[in-house]
């Protein structure tokens, strides 16, 4: 046997997967800010600075693999502080879009969350690693970390982000040491306020969440604790709903149902539907949706990217890109599967869930089977921070897999 | 340090869910409904159709229409049924007075918009729209619509005027609703109260088919429908505005405005030339326009609230009040000898009157309006005080009247004469020109109006405001307006009363054509000397009193002569025409009005 342990190669298929998938964003983007109505042809400049994103992601990703393993974990912590400070004077500067989101650099502006998110993950996943701590406080200390950057980026406010985080550290929470009834225990309460609807399938709820407690032996005082909880909820919704504005109960109806609102983001919805359907087995062609041209689809560079690609390239073309989509996330999944040291897994599971809810709910959303909350499609969709930060999540777990062999 | 072990099935199984559900959906939507999708992307739009809310009304207090909503027939055309572009230019051209390549740059401007409704000319008249009704076959992308356009029932300064919504706000304002096709008020209480009179957009969730005809494919309840405007009840009384129109003399310039003393009410605000708001409903032609702006004149300038002058005598009682609450003088004090001037230094200023009066108390000074005597208080006061003291009783200030453009007029102080005469000029001459309401003093009407107002009103000075109230399901009535104290002692206000009583009541007062029976008007002449023309302008302000004091005025005419002869009649007659309205008997007043002509057609 070989002592000497040496760094594996960089996954080269991943790297490709990643470049094809760049390459077909600034083809899409490209059609997106064409406007083509019979000889007229208008360009927007979106898809120039979509290359010029993608040549900085490149070269960021580069560097960063370059970079000594350890000075990436150092940076940590740092970086946490930095990057929550920065949230909080975002919130100051004025509003874009009606939004706190960007930090404006001249005429590129930069998205605080986007780097918040990978950071948030990556600590979430140290803190999982310290052996010493109890459960208790493994979970206590991860929501201490979590909830300054999720408040911060939800009252930007970027539902969509905030929510996208939280999904991601559970999933990280169910994939670590803890039990798994504690997620069952952080989600409950959720799950109470929509079952809080109906009495009897209320309480149908709390006796099979009092069965499972009961199966997997969880302490007398914390399940009554948990129970007391879930209960009063039931009496609470009602109430608070009741005292809520019509406009707010209306914003939260139209957000569960765009339908709600058929002049506000239902528009959108009922546009990006006609767009995608209409698209058929093989699309009206590269460049030619005729939904996009007529400037029927909103943010088409954007959020509803999909609805373009769905329109122009039909059901076949929707296909492959799919796969290549899921192929690639698999891909991913192989590369992390080897991974050995909690905090290099934690870490790759929060990204690869990450990514993989905002490409669901995205693609999801331009279908309208999802609520409609601004998550753009990874590595497509037109934008400089979300391209970069993307690019730099894989490449930490690239790095996490070359350097496994190292601390193994 | 390792983790516990995940079966490989985890990540496969939750990839191929997130798969199966994407691609099963896509199947749905793209293969087994594509069909369906694709009859409505192709023939069929689905768009929102932005339904614009009709504008609330503006009554005067009678809830008589000052400017409301008139039909009217209007061309548009919609660029996606537009077969020849040429064709279609040409017979525009030829209906109307436009240019061909006008409308060819038209269509131009608004090719990306080809399911939009494009305004080509409003307000069509009934034999051209007979004309063009007679083509419409042959140009299916032309249609007429029959809309309201906003229409004012007479000439004025105060409405202001609706027009469309200019690019620029458009970029500014569409979060709000509004459209390219949507109009907003421009100026006037039109703009001041944009908000209330607009309305809610209302919408329509449509599918458009090639034939420009609804088809019904989503089944939700797709309609909200607008709302309309609150209509605005104003304290104006349109019988007075009218009446005061028609006896301003003729051909001269001016302004007069009447407000309700108890409450700071606009009932009549008069600006003349007058102007007429209703040439902007149309297409204005650039000729008009331009003769507009050109014309010497200035029909567009507001005289109450924008126009500032110097107000000469008028401004007395600002003076006099300053000598008592400051103590150089009381009401008994007899100042220097007036033989028709006064010598200040090296200069001779000249009185008014070249006999002279002797020498006067106050009240004979105010009374006679002699100048002498306000020449020799202004050596005993300071440049400063004199100003902070009119800024004091909110003179050269803007009156926070509700109309979005007010100017506030202007006193110079000592600093200003350095800056502009040099370092070592005197300030002694400016001060006792200053004392008379000569000199670089400038004010605007309605300041003075809202300062005789106070005066009548024991020293409480109102906010003046054109809206009285509003409608909005039911009458709703405004008080939120500012009311404050003048800085000036009671005693001094009541000395002040009875001064100006004196002047328009008794034997020798300067405003005695200001008198007429049934009421006591009390009020100033002043007859300010300007660079305009020959003659002075005549002002006479002032307010009427029954049990109590009920309306405060200004009339002001420009270049006509003195405020005695000229100024003074005319609010005699203003005010018994009020004293007629109040008594509540239409046949006393109504015969008093011209009888209006074609101009309202």
């Amino acid at each position: 046997m070989n002592n000497y342990r040496k760094r594996n190669e960089y996954d080269r298929v991943l790297l490709f997967l990643l470049l094809v998938l760049m390459v077909f964003g600034v083809l899409m983007i490209y059609s997106a800010s064409t406007t083509k109505i019979g000889e007229s042809i208008e360009h927007n400049n979106f898809y120039i600075r979509q290359i010029i994103f993608v040549i900085i992601s490149l070269i960021s990703l580069f560097i960063l693999l370059k970079l000594p393993y350890m000075l990436i974990e150092i940076m940590i912590i740092p970086l946490f502080v930095l990057i929550l400070l920065t949230l909080v004077v975002v919130l100051f500067l004025p509003a874009i879009k009606g939004s706190h989101r960007w930090i404006s650099l001249g005429i590129l502006g930069f998205q605080p969350s986007e780097l918040a998110k990978l950071l948030t993950i990556m600590l979430v996943a140290k803190l999982l690693d310290e052996q010493h701590l109890s459960h208790i406080q493994m979970l206590l200390r991860t929501a201490a970390a979590a909830v300054l950057p999720v408040l911060l980026i939800f009252i930007e406010p970027d539902l969509g982000t905030a929510m996208t985080l939280v999904m991601s550290i559970l999933v990280v929470l169910a994939f670590s040491d803890l039990p798994f009834y504690y997620l069952v225990i952080l989600v409950s309460p959720l799950l109470s306020i929509v079952f809080s609807v109906n009495a009897y399938v209320f309480s149908l709820w709390i006796l099979l969440l009092g069965l499972y407690f009961f199966r997997q032996k969880v302490h007398l005082l914390i399940a009554g604790l948990v129970g007391i909880l879930n209960a009063s909820l039931y009496f609470l919704t009602p109430f608070v709903w009741n005292s809520l504005k019509s406009y707010q109960q209306n914003r939260i109806l139209t957000f569960i149902n765009p339908l709600h609102d058929p002049f506000g983001s239902g528009y959108q919805i009922i546009q990006a539907k006609i767009a995608i359907g209409s698209g058929g087995w093989f699309g009206k062609g590269f460049l030619l949706g005729s939904q996009k041209n007529l400037q029927f689809l909103p943010e088409h560079h954007t959020d509803f990217i999909f609805s373009v690609i769905g329109e122009e390239l039909g059901f076949f073309g929707c296909l492959i890109f799919i796969s290549i989509y899921i192929l690639f996330l698999y891909r991913i999944v192989l590369n992390v599967g080897k991974l050995k040291r909690r905090f290099m897994f934690y870490t790759s599971v929060g990204i690869i869930a990450n990514l993989s809810i905002m490409m669901f709910v995205n693609i999801g959303m331009n279908m309208g089977l999802v609520p409609a909350t601004g998550i753009p499609l990874p590595f497509i969709a037109y934008g400089g921070t979300s391209l970069l930060f993307n690019t730099l999540a894989l490449g930490v777990i690239l790095k996490f897999a070359s350097e496994r062999s190292v601390f193994e | 340090m390792y983790r516990k072990r995940v079966s490989p099935w985890v990540p496969i199984i939750l990839l191929s869910g997130m798969y199966a559900v994407l691609i099963i959906n896509l199947f749905i939507m793209q293969v087994l409904n594509g069909e369906k999708y694709l009859t409505i992307s192709e023939n069929n739009y689905v768009r929102i159709v932005n339904i614009n809310p009709m504008r609330g009304n503006i009554y005067d207090r009678k809830y008589r229409p000052i400017a409301i909503n008139r039909s009217s027939d209007n061309l548009y055309f919609r660029l996606s049924e537009l077969k020849d572009k040429g064709n279609l230019a040409n017979f525009i051209s030829a209906s109307f007075d436009i240019d061909s390549l006008a409308v060819r740059e038209i269509i131009r401007k608004n090719r990306f918009r080809r399911y939009y409704d494009i305004p080509l000319k409003k307000g069509l008249d009934r034999s051209t729209l007979v004309k063009i009704a007679e083509h419409l076959n042959e140009y299916p992308s032309l249609r007429l619509i029959s809309e309201y356009t906003r229409s004012y029932e007479y000439p004025n300064h105060f409405t202001g005027h609706v027009g469309p919504v200019s690019e620029q706000e458009f970029e500014a304002l569409k979060e709000e609703g509004y459209t390219l096709n949507s109009n907003i008020g421009k100026n006037g209480l039109e703009k001041q109260y944009e908000q209330m009179l607009r309305g809610k957009n209302g919408y329509r969730l449509v599918q458009v088919d090639a034939t420009g005809k609804d088809l019904e494919f989503l089944k939700h309840n797709l309609y909200k429908p607008a709302r309309k405007g609150v209509d605005l009840i104003l304290t104006l009384d349109n019988d007075l505005q009218t009446y005061i129109r028609s006896i301003f003399p003729e051909n001269k310039n001016g302004a007069v405005i009447v407000m309700d003393v108890r409450t700071g009410g606009i009932l009549a605000y008069v600006s003349m030339p007058e102007f007429d708001p209703n040439i902007f409903s149309g297409e204005i032609s650039q000729g008009l326009w331009n003769e507009m702006l050109n014309d010497p004149a200035k029909p567009m300038l507001d005289r109450v609230a924008n126009g500032t002058y110097p107000p000469g005598s008028i401004f007395k009682p600002i003076t006099a009040a300053l000598g008592l609450e400051s103590g150089v003088i009381n009401v008994k004090t007899k100042l220097a000898f007036c033989d028709g001037g006064f010598q200040i230094g090296n200069r001779y200023f000249k009185c008014w009157q070249e006999t002279g009066h002797g020498r006067l108390a106050l009240s004979d000074a105010l009374k006679l309006s002699c100048d002498t005597y306000f020449y020799d208080l202004s050596l005993r006061l300071d440049l400063d005080a004199m100003k902070a003291f009119t800024k004091a009783n909110y003179l050269t200030l803007k009156t926070g009247i509700d109309l979005p453009v007010e100017r506030a007029g202007f006193f110079p102080d000592e600093a200003w004469y350095r800056d502009n005469y040099g370092k070592y000029t005197g300030i002694i001459g400016p001060k006792a020109n200053l004392s008379i309401g000569q000199g670089e003093l400038l004010i605007t009407a309605l300041e003075f109006c809202c300062f005789y107002s106070a005066l009548a009103n024991d020293g409480l000075w109102l906010q003046p405001h054109f809206l009285e109230g509003y409608i909005d399901k039911e009458r709703v009535k405004v008080s939120d307006y500012e009311a404050r104290s003048l800085s000036i002692s009671p005693e001094t206000v009541t000395f002040l009363q009875n001064a100006l009583d004196r002047t328009v009541n008794e034997q020798h007062g300067t405003g005695s054509g200001a008198r007429i029976t049934g009421t006591t008007v009390c009020g100033k002449t002043g007859s300010a000397e300007n660079h305009m023309g020959e003659l002075t302008h005549a002002w006479f302000a002032g307010y009427a009193q029954w049990e109590e004091p009920e309306i405060a005025f200004v009339v002001f005419v420009e270049n006509a002569g003195h405020g005695g002869t000229i100024a003074a009649p005319l609010a005699g007659k203003i005010v018994d025409f009020y004293q007629k309205l109040r008594s509540g008997d239409p046949e006393q007043y109504l015969k008093l009005l011209p009888v209006m002509g074609e101009s309202n057609e």
